[in-house]
């Protein structure tokens, strides 16, 4: 029961993550209601992944992402928007803020503990941990993500088409 | 929490004429722009406002808070809102003038800086270990009542320090038990609603998106949200005390 | 050409337009494409070639086949999903109903004059975003209010500094600076989590944008500009590091 509960606390969260996220790029007020689910349900995805699965977070973003990928395919069509306007703002709350954080203090710390050795050993090897799953979880997720605009060149391109010929 | 209160010891006892002075000053200046705002009363009491804030600021927190963990955030803190006032006596951007629309609740602002003090005693509190109105949490309240009361215009960057600033003191009730804090806190929640929706809000002649209507819900929805926060707090520090 | 309007305001027409949807934020293949298609409406052939601020722009006329050439500059608009999507729907609308280029032109200006997202409900939704973000990643409840507070701080400044068109680096670092600043005075509290308030303080900064934009626009084969976008994106990034590291650098004692 806790389980299924944090799941879903973990999708609403990511929801208004993913609404506030959207509204920083003006998107049209139809394309909310969407962001909100792609949101939620790729970030619930990644959380069950990583969660039950045992999965490590790159690999769990890069599902993730293909999720959000295909469902914005999916509802984009219903609310005539570009894949792009309903991916970005749902991808954003998948962003791994707390390693980027880890990041520039475990840099700022090397940069103060250079004449000791042991300690920068430490920092420097923190900054690369979390360095390399930055950047390796930004790729994936972008990469994640537009695998349908490569994979359906055509149907994502007239997505915004309201004239129904085909 | 026994440094909390030692630092407040030390600091009323070493400063108390110069708070004293502060208060009088700070009386006769009010009290001369609600009268007569003329441009020099104007600029009087940006300049008061200044030297409160740097007092803050250097006097409280980085002098006499020094037993205090991170007194230098704080002391940091105040000296970018010392910075927002120079921009604003500079550029003249406040200016000032009176709406009348909340005249009430800026009075009832005005008067809490002399109510802590009374709150203090009322607890059981005595000098030189109390509140007095020559503290942040007293001096948020006074800007805020001095902005509220002359409303037209105000600069809402210096809005949202202040109610940071009363979010971090309705945390600090809880933490410290100074319950003297909910004054600041529940004044200003409305006074947070009552500055968005007059400077966002008021005069939009084109349309907007969303409606204006939802916007206001949204806000009204932060607002509410705050307010359960303060009561819950409330509850909890008015609970049985360990 | 397959209307009566002239060669010129049709291919003036077609070059605001792509340089419009540039600025706004979308990504290349895109632009070309949706360009194309309203060429194809008029009869005319569009070729572009696309920078990050100058787009070349080529147009032949089929039949007569005469050219036109320009370059025209991408005036750095905000980015905005609406335009992206309701410009792309308008490119398709030209396409299947072949519409003459005055009521074109007055559907664009409509599409373009539109007001924006009102900032009062994106610095408030922003900073539920924020908050939310916070609690994601484990920060409790004091942390979400501040990291709420903070966000309102930091975005407000951000908006009036852009408001203000002050170069974008600096408002980033200002803003990162101050949110940060506001977010570490949760340390106070011993219970919480402020490394995680300070964390996401930062966050409703990142250039998601740009960043995805120029990954697209590199697996589509336009490197060049892809490569600007990332360029961007990631000064930006730095800037937002630099903004914070000022924070942490005071506080850092308290976070080892």
């Amino acid at each position: 029961m806790m389980t299924i509960l944090n799941v879903i606390f973990d999708g609403l969260f990511a929801a208004i993550a993913g609404i506030g996220f959207g509204a920083i790029s003006d998107p049209p007020l139809r394309a909310f209601k969407m962001i909100a689910i792609l949101s939620a349900l790729g970030h619930a995805c990644r959380y069950c992944l990583m969660h039950f699965l045992g999965f490590d977070i790159a690999t769990a973003s890069l599902f993730g992402a293909i999720a959000i990928g295909f469902g914005s395919m999916w509802f984009g069509k219903k609310v005539y928007c570009p894949l792009t306007v309903l991916y970005i703002p749902a991808l954003l709350p998948m962003i791994p803020g707390k390693f980027a954080y880890n990041m520039v203090f475990s840099l700022l710390m090397s940069l103060q503990t250079v004449k000791e050795p042991g300690m920068l050993n430490k920092y420097m090897e923190a900054f690369f941990s979390n360095t390399l799953v930055t950047c390796t979880v930004v790729f994936m997720l972008a990469i994640g993500a537009t695998l349908p605009i490569l994979l359906f060149p055509k149907i994502t391109f007239s997505i915004t088409r309201h004239k129904n010929k085909f | 929490m026994d440094i909390f209160w030692k630092t407040i010891a030390l600091y009323n006892s070493g400063t108390w004429i110069y708070q004293l002075i502060i208060l009088l000053i700070g009386c006769t200046v009010t009290v001369a722009l609600i009268i007569k705002p003329t441009r020099w009363t104007k600029w009087a009491i940006k300049f008061y406002i200044l030297l409160l804030y740097l007092w803050i600021s250097i006097i409280y927190y980085y002098i006499y808070c020094d037993a205090r963990n991170y007194n230098g955030i704080m002391a940091l803190f105040w000296g970018v809102m010392a910075i927002i006032w120079i921009w604003d006596m500079i550029s003249g951007y406040t200016t000032f003038e009176r709406t009348r629309k909340y005249d009430k609740l800026s009075y009832f602002l005005l008067v809490m800086p002399f109510c802590y003090p009374l709150i203090s005693l009322a607890r059981g509190l005595s000098f030189p270990e109390m509140t007095s109105p020559v503290m942040p949490c007293s001096v948020v309240t006074f800007t805020i009542g001095l902005l509220l009361l002359h409303s037209k215009k105000v600069n809402i960057f210096l809005v949202l320090f202040l109610c940071h600033w009363s979010l971090i003191g309705l945390t600090k009730t809880y933490f410290f038990h100074i319950p003297e804090d909910f004054l600041l806190a529940s004044a200003s929640i409305p006074a947070l609603y009552l500055f968005f929706r007059e400077y966002f809000l008021s005069n939009l002649k084109t349309e907007t998106k969303p409606k204006v209507k939802y916007i206001n819900w949204l806000l009204i929805l932060v607002c509410g949200i705050l307010g359960i926060v303060l009561i819950s707090t409330l509850l909890l520090e008015l609970g049985p005390v360990k | 050409m397959t209307t009566d309007d002239s060669f010129n305001s049709v291919c003036d027409f077609i070059a605001e337009y792509a340089a419009h949807l540039m600025g706004v934020g979308v990504h290349t293949s895109r632009v070309v494409r949706n360009s194309k298609r309203i060429g194809e409406a008029f009869g005319v052939k569009v070729q572009m070639c696309a920078f990050y601020n100058n787009i070349m722009i080529s147009i032949t006329d089929d039949e007569t086949h005469e050219i036109y050439n320009k370059v025209i500059g991408i005036s750095s608009h905000s980015i905005s999903f609406e335009h992206n999507s309701e410009l792309s729907a308008l490119s398709w609308e030209i396409y299947d109903y072949h519409l003459p280029l005055n009521t074109i032109k007055e559907k664009y200006r409509k599409i373009v004059e539109a007001p924006r997202i009102h900032p009062l409900f994106v610095l408030l939704l922003v900073g539920f975003a924020n908050a939310s973000f916070c609690r994601l990643f484990d920060g409790d409840g004091i942390s979400m209010a501040i990291v709420f507070s903070a966000t309102l701080i930091g975005l407000y400044l951000k908006q009036q500094m852009l408001a203000k068109h002050i170069n974008s680096f600096i408002v980033f670092i200002v803003s990162a600076f101050v949110a940060s600043l506001a977010a570490s005075v949760s340390l106070i509290f011993k219970d919480t989590t402020s490394s995680t308030a300070i964390a996401t303080s930062v966050l409703y900064l990142v250039p998601g944008v740009p960043l995805i934009n120029g990954m697209i626009d590199i697996v589509e084969g336009h490197v060049l500009i892809g490569f600007s976008r990332l360029t961007e994106a990631a000064l930006l990034i730095m800037c937002i590091a630099i903004g914070l590291s000022f924070t942490l650098i005071m506080v850092k004692n308290s976070l080892i």
